[in-house]
């Protein structure tokens, strides 16, 4: 699904990002991403969302090399990927309908779909009786499940996330872990950065360390098993890619 | 379709329309975004007004010097009027076959009256007129022809039949050539067609700085919104479709703009009129002051919307491109 390929990143200024990183998260994989403030987390998010390119080799996409894809395809990339930040990047003035139906318009879909599928993604996160609110009216986990539920609304076969738990406390930061565990049981690939180390700790996922721009360690997180999980995804939403799981 | 991913759904292939039905909703989509950019204006009422009211009054100035001129043009054309026509007669003829032609022409049924000045008598005028007397001392004889000065009937003096007579005239014995005396009339004409020449540069000024003033508000909604642009790219946004909106909201500001200009006009054509009845009045003639007829305001409406579009579209050019997501 996610593939660097030698991948430096040197970032105007002479800022030295990234150095020779090379790894592959599969189809339907759920990763995670650590390492220190600083160390190179989002930049390997950033070549992936395309919000950067790479300074030497290649970032792959469902074996597709984006450095071939010229400047107009980067829009429909984008469309392939859900992202969800840790600054929640919601639009203030609108309702949390509307921030969570933009994908959607933007693609071009009916009303009709739109409020069927917006809804589904509302109630995912459990926040449909929230519809017509303002995002100001919402708690911060709350405006953090809004962003994913504006992340997956068209359902993205590549979900990332870049400390989406960063600003919420242990219990709410469980609860958005959970969330992003019964996405990739519905098939989507998810890949996840944080500097979270408790967190990941608790749950059995690969995690690639990444320290001065160089991964330095590639493995499973193996002591503490994850708490069964009781969030269960409706049945109208799935993801469109029907690639065998990871585990 | 999806660049990445084969057979992955999308809007288009989802809904399975066929290609009317979507271009009925695209329809539909940019009309919605036009009401849309409407609402937008009516957000900040008074800077959109303040930015309305400048277009506006830029565009009244050319379009109101442009009517003064067309009216000018009206009311010069009633006074093509050939007041006089010389008849310069050839070098040797002599005084008496001179005044055998005045009498001759004088009896022309077009010709209400003609008069013979002299070689001699024009030499004389000349002297008084310009204070350079005993000049014949320093020529070897007088280089003036006789002229007869003639009088068209009324009915011969708009310039075609006046033409026509002078062509008549000059085909009579001992007649060097004819003039018509329009030259005031030509230089009146000159004058307009100059001051036509300024309301052309004066508007073509004022249509620039209208599309500097648009593509500048537009600018300054651009980075207003910067935030949300941002997101929408995050988002997958094409640069069109976050374009629209704005160049909406140019067209807009233009149509407005062109709407307070043409009701600027009407205000003061009527506050004008007024005036100009007093005043024709006092000389016991009609006029009646010409106004924008549909055409006209139909050319400065499009015109005003060209003008905002153009404004909105450097503008959006320019900028969008340069919000990009870090
Ligand atoms: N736009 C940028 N321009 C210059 N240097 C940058 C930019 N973004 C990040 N960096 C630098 O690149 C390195 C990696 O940053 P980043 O990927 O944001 O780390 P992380 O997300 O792990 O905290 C840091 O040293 C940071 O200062
Ligand atoms: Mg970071």
């Amino acid at each position: 699904m996610i593939k660097f390929d030698d991948v430096s990143k040197t970032y105007p200024g002479g800022q030295l990002a990234l150095q020779k990183v090379n790894f592959h998260v599969a189809k339907g994989e759920m990763a995670f991403l650590t390492g220190h403030s600083g160390a190179g987390k989002s930049t390997i998010l950033k070549l992936i969302s395309l919000m950067e390119r790479p300074s030497v080799g290649r970032v792959l996409i469902n074996g597709h090399d984006l450095g071939q894809l010229s400047h107009k395809d980067i829009p429909y990339i984008r469309r392939d990927i859900g992202m969800i930040f840790q600054s929640h990047q919601l639009l203030m003035d609108r309702t949390v309908f509307d921030n969570v139906a933009l994908p959607l318009v933007i693609e071009g879909y009916s009303r009709k779909q739109i409020t069927k599928r917006v809804h589904a993604a509302l109630d995912l996160v459990g926040l449909l009786s929230r519809a017509q609110n303002a995002p100001m009216a919402l708690s911060g986990g709350q405006q953090q499940r809004v962003g994913i539920a504006r992340a997956i609304v068209n359902r993205p076969p590549l979900l990332l996330a870049d400390e989406p738990t960063g600003n919420l406390d242990p219990k709410l930061s469980m609860e958005i872990m959970r969330l992003f565990e019964a996405l990739n049981q519905s098939g989507m690939s998810v890949f996840i950065a944080t500097h979270d180390l408790g967190l990941i700790a608790r749950m059995k996922y690969r995690n690639l360390t990444i320290k001065n721009g160089r991964l330095i360690e590639d493995g499973l997180q193996e002591d503490v098993l994850l708490n069964e999980t009781n969030t269960k995804l409706p049945s109208d939403v799935h993801v469109d890619n029907d690639t065998p799981r990871y585990r | 379709m999806s660049l990445l991913f084969a057979g992955r759904k999308t809007a288009v292939t989802e809904h399975k329309v066929g290609i009317v039905q979507r271009f009925v909703m695209t329809v539909l989509n940019h009309f919605r975004q036009l009401l849309a950019s409407l609402g937008e204006l009516w957000r900040q009422p008074l800077a959109s007004l303040m930015t309305i009211g400048v277009l506006g009054l830029s565009i009244t100035l050319p379009s109101t010097l442009y009517l003064l001129v067309k009216n000018t043009e009206q009311v010069t054309a009633g006074w093509e009027q050939a007041g006089e026509i010389s008849l310069y007669l050839k070098p040797n003829t002599s005084v008496a076959q001179a005044q055998q032609l005045r009498l001759a022409v004088s009896l022309f049924s077009e010709v209400e009256a003609a008069e013979l000045v002299t070689a001699d008598n024009a030499l004389i005028e000349f002297e008084q007129a310009s204070g350079l007397t005993n000049s014949l001392a320093y020529l070897d004889k007088n280089p003036l022809p006789h002229v007869i000065l003639i009088t068209p009937k009324a009915s011969y003096v708009q310039p075609n039949a006046a033409r026509t007579l002078v062509k008549k005239l000059e085909r009579q014995t001992h007649v060097d050539f004819g003039k018509l005396d329009i030259e005031w009339l030509e230089r009146l004409y000159a004058t307009v067609s100059v001051a036509r020449d300024v309301v052309w540069i004066v508007a073509i000024l004022l249509c620039v700085s209208v599309v500097l003033i648009i593509g500048n508000t537009i600018r300054l909604n651009i980075l207003s919104q910067r935030e949300e642009i941002i997101i929408m790219k995050l988002v997958g946004a094409t640069d069109n479709f976050i374009r629209f909106p704005f160049l909406y909201t140019g067209m807009w500001y233009g149509l407005l703009g062109g709407v307070l200009a043409w009701i600027l006009i009407a205000f003061l054509l009527w506050w004008l009129q007024s005036g100009i009845a007093n005043l024709a009045n006092l000389y016991q003639t009609q006029f009646t002051l010409t106004g924008l007829d549909t055409t006209a305001l139909g050319v400065i409406l499009l015109l005003s919307i060209i003008l905002g579009l153009l404004g909105s579209i450097i503008s959006v050019q320019k900028h969008i491109k340069e919000i990009e997501p870090k």
